[in-house]
């Protein structure tokens, strides 16, 4: 049993014992090395339009631009070159937490140097990427799942899974699900209060002038149907409401325990129709991605009994479950406060922590549970 | 330095762990007041950017994607030293052409109605920006006094807003 150990509970703890454990107690910082992952490959994008200019000789004062602050002097086309490339390559190493402590400050620094260079390279989809970049490199997300780690394990003798192999610091986490909330909200707040937008005139526009779009897109005997569905001014009187009410959802069931998977399975949908009707840059993989960081910080605190457990092993990324085999036994999980589950329980808990069938079990539940 | 009878710290560097049966992290009374004010700090920053956005027109750090389906079209001339009006449009001494110097797709070819990217302000303040840009990077053209654009907007199909932008005032003319 490799069980991540836990003090014994003394009582409900103040506010700010809460914010002392958000400071002070070490907690799994798996999630953000799994967004690490991510991060390289879409700093990639991001700085792909950068790099093919700077390779065709044209740096961002070759052009109109915008200095952010009066004060500031221009800063050398030279230095956009230097960052772009030096934050691609820093990336890649991020990717495989290559001296993970190293290059995530240095990707940081280089993307919201670029970002800073003129004010027309901001986009609310960098901004996002960059909380997302300084949480990782503000946390120690190189101790797992990268280079780093698997050289010091052949260091000390250590073993994946080890007790206490994936513990750090894990404020710069909360203080990123506090930003990444506060995305959400404010989004959803200011469409709230707007009544073009929230009465669905702006939608409705929207799609009114990009119907060609739909055209384009959808094949020819249905087409008809659809655009005369997406430019009907109802559609928007109902549909934009909701878009307002799901973003504000989000921004706040995902603080619940009992809301967060219905949130994060809300939060996928969400952004999902957002890349298929938009062009949002990074912003769809990057905001998926970053709902990994709503797992609870601790590994291994569930128990899997199962017969054949290495599917198991292969899709908990985030090292949920403790996976224990043993050939012909049903499967039953052991949750973390003691409770054996078996049966379709045990199923629907076992697949609904594991991130790449989650969308698609969290609907087959939701269809099963409408049925009954 | 470690507490007593810390063990290996399996921290972020200089983060040390509390000593033997404690599963708390024990940090310099200074580093642990700093670690807190930076995320005080941070999150203080945070909202006052998104309450700033309210009156930002670029809504820097806002979060209001998506905010408008305003729309913009705008005719720029250059306005010479004699009082000529010359749309930019027509052969520009120095042989620049408006596209190409701000070669942004968000400000190329003005005279088209367009959708206004981020919002009618963010459009609109970038055009403002982009006639000072064209008017201080040009150097060839030695007839231009400065550039005017005159803007028609509809801000959420409503309008139309008329607006008459001008550059600064260029040497190269005087």
């Amino acid at each position: 049993m490799s069980a991540t150990a836990v003090e014994p509970v003394t009582g409900d703890p103040t506010l700010a014992e809460r914010v002392d454990d958000v400071f002070d107690r070490p907690a799994s910082v798996r999630s953000l090395a799994l967004l690490r992952l991510v991060l390289g490959p879409v700093v990639l994008i991001h700085l792909w339009p950068f790099l093919t200019d700077t390779l065709g000789g044209t740096t961002y004062d070759d052009h109109f631009w915008v200095r952010w602050w009066g004060f500031m002097p221009q800063v050398p086309g030279e230095v956009q070159v230097a960052l772009v490339w030096t934050g691609a390559v820093a990336a890649i190493g991020l990717s495989l937490g290559w001296r993970t402590r190293l290059v995530a400050p240095i990707t940081w620094v280089c993307v919201a140097g670029n970002l800073f260079l003129s004010q027309h390279h901001f986009r609310h989809n960098r901004a996002f990427l960059l909380f997302l970049l300084a949480a990782v490199a503000l946390a120690d997300s190189g101790r797992v799942l990268s280079l780093d780690a698997r050289r010091r394990r052949a260091r000390t003798g250590a073993r994946p899974g080890d007790p206490g192999d994936d513990l750090g610091t894990v404020w710069p986490l909360w203080l990123l699900r506090a930003l990444a909330a506060s995305v959400y909200l404010a989004s959803g707040f200011s469409k709230l209060i707007d009544t073009d937008w929230s009465g669905g005139l702006v939608l409705w526009d929207r799609a009114v002038r990009h119907q060609h779009l739909v055209r384009e897109r959808v094949p020819e005997p249905i087409a008809d149907v659809v655009v005369e569905l997406v430019t009907a001014r109802w559609v928007h009187t109902i549909t934009s409401p909701i878009a307002v009410a799901i973003e504000l959802f989000i921004g706040i069931a995902i603080w619940f325990g009992r809301t967060r998977l219905a949130a994060i399975w809300v939060a996928i949908f969400f952004h999902v129709s957002i890349e298929l009707s938009a062009s949002v840059e990074v912003f769809s993989l990057a905001a998926i991605a970053a709902l990994a960081i709503w797992a609870t910080p601790a590994t291994r605190d569930r128990t899997v009994v199962i017969a054949d457990g290495t599917w198991v092993r292969r899709l908990d990324w985030f090292a949920r479950f403790d996976v224990q085999d043993r050939p012909g036994a049903e499967l039953t999980v052991t949750d973390r406060d003691g409770t054996v589950h078996s049966g379709g329980t045990a199923r629907w808990l076992l697949w609904s922590r594991l991130p790449v069938v989650f969308p698609f079990v969290a609907v087959a539940r939701a269809v099963r549970w409408r049925r009954s | 330095m470690p507490a007593p009878g810390a063990v290996d710290a399996p921290h972020s560097s200089g983060v040390e762990q509390g000593a033997v049966g404690s599963d708390r992290i024990v940090r310099p009374r200074w580093r642990a007041r700093l670690v807190r004010g930076f995320v005080a700090v941070v999150l203080v920053g945070q909202a006052v950017l998104i309450v700033r956005g309210y009156a930002d027109p670029h809504k820097f750090f806002a979060f209001q994607p998506f905010n408008e389906s305003s729309t913009w079209r705008a005719d720029i001339v250059r306005v010479t030293a004699d009082g000529q009006r010359i749309p930019i449009e027509e052969p520009w001494p120095g042989g620049y052409e408006w596209d190409e110097l701000v070669r942004w797709r968000v400000l190329e070819r003005p005279g088209t109605m367009r959708h206004a990217y981020s919002g009618l302000g963010t459009s609109l303040d970038f055009l403002d920006d982009a006639l000072d840009w064209v008017a201080a990077n040009t150097p060839e053209d030695d007839e231009t006094l400065y550039l005017e654009a005159t803007t028609e907007a509809y801000r959420n199909t409503r309008g139309p807003e008329v607006l008459v932008l001008r550059s600064d005032l260029r040497d190269e003319a005087r």
